[in-house]
């Protein structure tokens, strides 16, 4: 397999000449967005599974064995479903916004490893590159709500504006924790640096916990997922920000959202649950243990869309500024004491 | 000309004609979203230059957080382009004058041996960490001012919240952890009763009542 | 003590442990959905579904145009004209119900005192083109035709209730 790698880079590198490195670059991102996409469409089928097993139902279960086509279907008739400019509407950032979210939500995963050496992009300030990619996803939903030119929608923005301004400084605090225990920006460096005899217990789990429940719940929030989907509100305001939009400008929401929760999902891997490294030190580390632990927190994510009611508003603020930033500043202050003493083991 | 080059005119072209839009766009929300265009191509010019710490801070901080709360406040503002124009000729030298002196003064702190000089960007190898540079520069040489500057926001972050958060007398409100430090013992009673006999076997009690 | 085991189960989210532990037993719980076209849940004689019109015995069409059922329609969905027959008799020459206006109520039927329109158990049909939905008076007595064992027979079941 290597080999076979090592003999297409170099023909490769022979045939094109200077223009390789550009080409090579391109497939190395194809190989990375083609299956976010695809896992994108069957996260969608997993969680109308999920949900509907947990809803004593099963879910859709028609196109193709099991459902298996079901997420191709919706893409199909996505695709073909005419988009509608609402009239008063200003055009070019009403196309602009659906780009808008979904790019920075791919763009991260330059920086995101998969394997130990397995990344695009070995970024020294990976953390913080993740960390300014994840804040500019709120632009699609802003732009979104106000180029609609739709009360609900526009309320739609203003909410989501709000919730992720105000949860992404807990999860700027919780990554902090992080990188204070890892000493480094770099994802790589982080996952091995939780690298040890113990396993499991050598993950940054133990000693940041506090800091993993607060950086899985503010990633539930900046997702504008369940509990936390006041941008959208069916109940409230329709459906938020994507109320106008139909079609593939609406699918292009839709892959936003889902590839931001794999993104939120493996970095939570990365940075607290050890990344690729297995979780008993007898057996080998590889990329499988990643995406296991990437699937969990997918399954958590979906487990709290079936379980919880949506939080009402002002209660959001007030665990985003009044419970997490307390708590993150807090556990900051925390670890950077611990790691004076001889008592820091990880 | 090199790549670097052509990519380092692409972000000046960029920026240039952002920051302009930014004062000439008729809509403040079209204002605000160049001025984020102006601070994303200046980032790429600034990672052009190695210092991606700054350039990632630019992008996370401004355009990430600060010009998303711009974008809030501009959106919700009903602005009267007319009434906002009318004093544009009378004020235009007075501002023309203003714009010459700033434009003066960078030239000529910018254009000063000191600073720049036209010296060529150090090249770095690849493991070099800007951040870690940076880190060391304050909080060794830079102490004193940073943390100087540091109390200063401070202050104002408590002035500003001080100021706000007076709280009215009659106003209505929830106290939260009371809220939360209900249990269900506190508030529901469960009352075991038998269920309801027919009317005519309960003579006796209904006797009782009377 | 309890302030103390409060903060801990506020902090350590124990009662929304408790919650997802209530919906992941549910995933692995008996599935309840009824597999649609292939499986069906019983119907009641009583099932109000499409409209249709009767007939006697002898073929002679029960409906008199009374109009009971279209002053008591809640949706206004009944039209009904009426003229004299050659016979003498009082009929109906037009008498059309918009399924579109429909709301199943079945007034209609509990008001007809001949028994004329009924709702049978039908609610699997379709129109694919506005005014599909529309039903006239053929339409609705060549339903009652091809029903009419059935419909006889959800009466019957019915009568000792009414």
């Amino acid at each position: 397999m290597m080999e076979l790698l090592q003999t297409l880079l170099q023909t490769g590198q022979e045939l094109l000449g200077p223009a390789w490195l550009p080409v090579w670059t391109l497939v190395k991102i194809m190989a990375i967005i083609v299956p976010i996409m695809v896992g994108v469409a069957y996260l969608t089928l997993a969680e109308r599974k999920v949900i509907g097993y947990m809803q004593i139902r099963i879910g859709p279960n028609r196109v193709g064995y099991f459902g298996l086509l079901q997420p191709i279907a919706d893409g199909v008739k996505l695709f073909f479903k005419e988009i509608i400019v609402p009239s008063g509407s200003s055009k070019f950032l009403f196309v602009l916004a659906p780009i808008m979210a979904l790019a920075p939500s791919l763009a991260a995963w330059a920086v995101v490893p998969f394997t130990d050496g397995m990344v695009l992009s070995n970024l020294n300030a990976g953390l913080l590159y993740i960390l300014a990619m994840t804040s500019l996803g709120v632009y699609g939903i802003i732009i979104a709500g106000w180029a609609s030119n739709s009360k609900y929608a526009f309320l739609g923005a203003v909410r989501s504006a709000a919730q992720i301004v105000s949860y992404e400084i807990a999860m700027g605090f919780a990554l902090v924790c992080v990188l204070m225990a890892s000493q480094s920006m770099n994802l790589g460096d982080i996952v091995n640096g939780q690298q040890g005899r113990f396993g499991m217990l050598n993950w940054y789990l133990l000693p940041l916990f506090p800091m993993f429940l607060v950086y899985l719940i503010s990633g539930v929030a900046e997702t504008n997922r369940a509990p936390f989907d006041m941008a959208e509100g069916e109940s409230e305001i329709v459906a938020g920000f994507h109320v106008e939009y139909s079609g593939m400008a609406f699918a292009l929401f839709f892959l936003a959202e889902y590839a931001n929760m794999i993104l939120i999902a493996f970095l939570t891997s990365i940075m607290f649950l050890g990344g690729w490294l297995s979780p008993v030190p007898f057996l080998p580390n590889g990329s499988i243990w990643l995406l296991g632990k990437v699937s969990f927190i997918l399954l958590l994510f979906l487990w709290f869309r079936a379980t919880f009611p949506r939080y009402r508003y002002d209660q959001l603020m007030r665990l985003g500024w009044k419970v997490f930033i307390p708590i993150t500043i807090v556990w900051v202050v925390v670890v950077a004491a611990w790691m004076q003493t001889p008592l820091w083991v990880w | 000309m090199n790549f670097e080059t052509v990519v380092f005119y692409v972000f000046a072209a960029l920026a240039v004609i952002a920051a302009s839009r930014v004062v000439t766009a008729r809509n403040p929300v079209h204002a605000a979203l160049f001025l984020v265009l102006a601070f994303c191509s200046m980032a790429g010019v600034w990672i052009l230059l190695e210092a991606e710490f700054l350039a990632i801070t630019l992008v996370l901080v401004y355009v990430g957080a600060v010009m998303v709360l711009f974008l809030f406040v501009v959106m919700m503002l009903d602005i009267n382009l007319v009434q906002l124009r009318e004093g544009f000729w009378r004020w235009l030298p007075f501002g023309a004058v203003l714009a010459g002196l700033m434009a003066f003064e960078m030239i000529w702190v910018l254009g000063s041996s000191k600073i720049s000089g036209g010296k060529e960007v150090i090249k770095h190898a690849a493991d070099y960490s800007n951040t870690k540079e940076l880190g060391r520069l304050i909080y060794t040489d830079y102490v004193y001012p940073f943390e100087i500057a540091a109390v200063i926001l401070l202050v104002a972050m408590v002035a500003a919240i001080a100021l706000t958060s007076r709280r009215r007398k009659d106003a209505k409100s929830q106290v939260v952890p009371e809220q939360v430090a209900v249990r269900k013992a506190d508030r529901l009673r469960v009352v075991k009763m038998s269920a309801e006999k027919h009317a005519q076997k309960s003579d006796s009690t209904a006797g009782v009542a009377q | 003590m309890e302030k103390i085991t409060n903060f801990f189960k506020t902090f350590l989210l124990f009662e929304l442990v408790k919650g997802m532990a209530l919906t992941g037993r549910y995933f692995f719980a008996r599935k309840i959905t009824v597999q649609y076209p292939e499986e069906k849940t019983p119907q009641s004689f009583r099932f109000r579904g499409l409209h249709a019109q009767r007939r006697y015995a002898n073929g002679e069409e029960r409906c008199i145009g009374c109009k009971l059922c279209e002053a008591i329609c809640p949706a206004l969905a009944i039209k009904i004209e009426i003229a004299e027959r050659e016979d003498g008799t009082r009929r109906t020459t037009q008498y059309d119900i918009d399924l579109y206006k429909c709301i199943f109520c079945g007034f209609c039927e509990e008001s007809c005192p001949v028994d004329a329109i009924v709702e049978t158990r039908m609610f699997e049909y379709h129109g694919e083109k506005p005014g599909d939905l529309y039903y006239t008076k053929t339409m609705l007595l060549a339903l009652g035709d091809k029903y009419e064992e059935q419909i006889a027979r959800d009466r019957a079941a019915d009568a000792k209730y009414r």
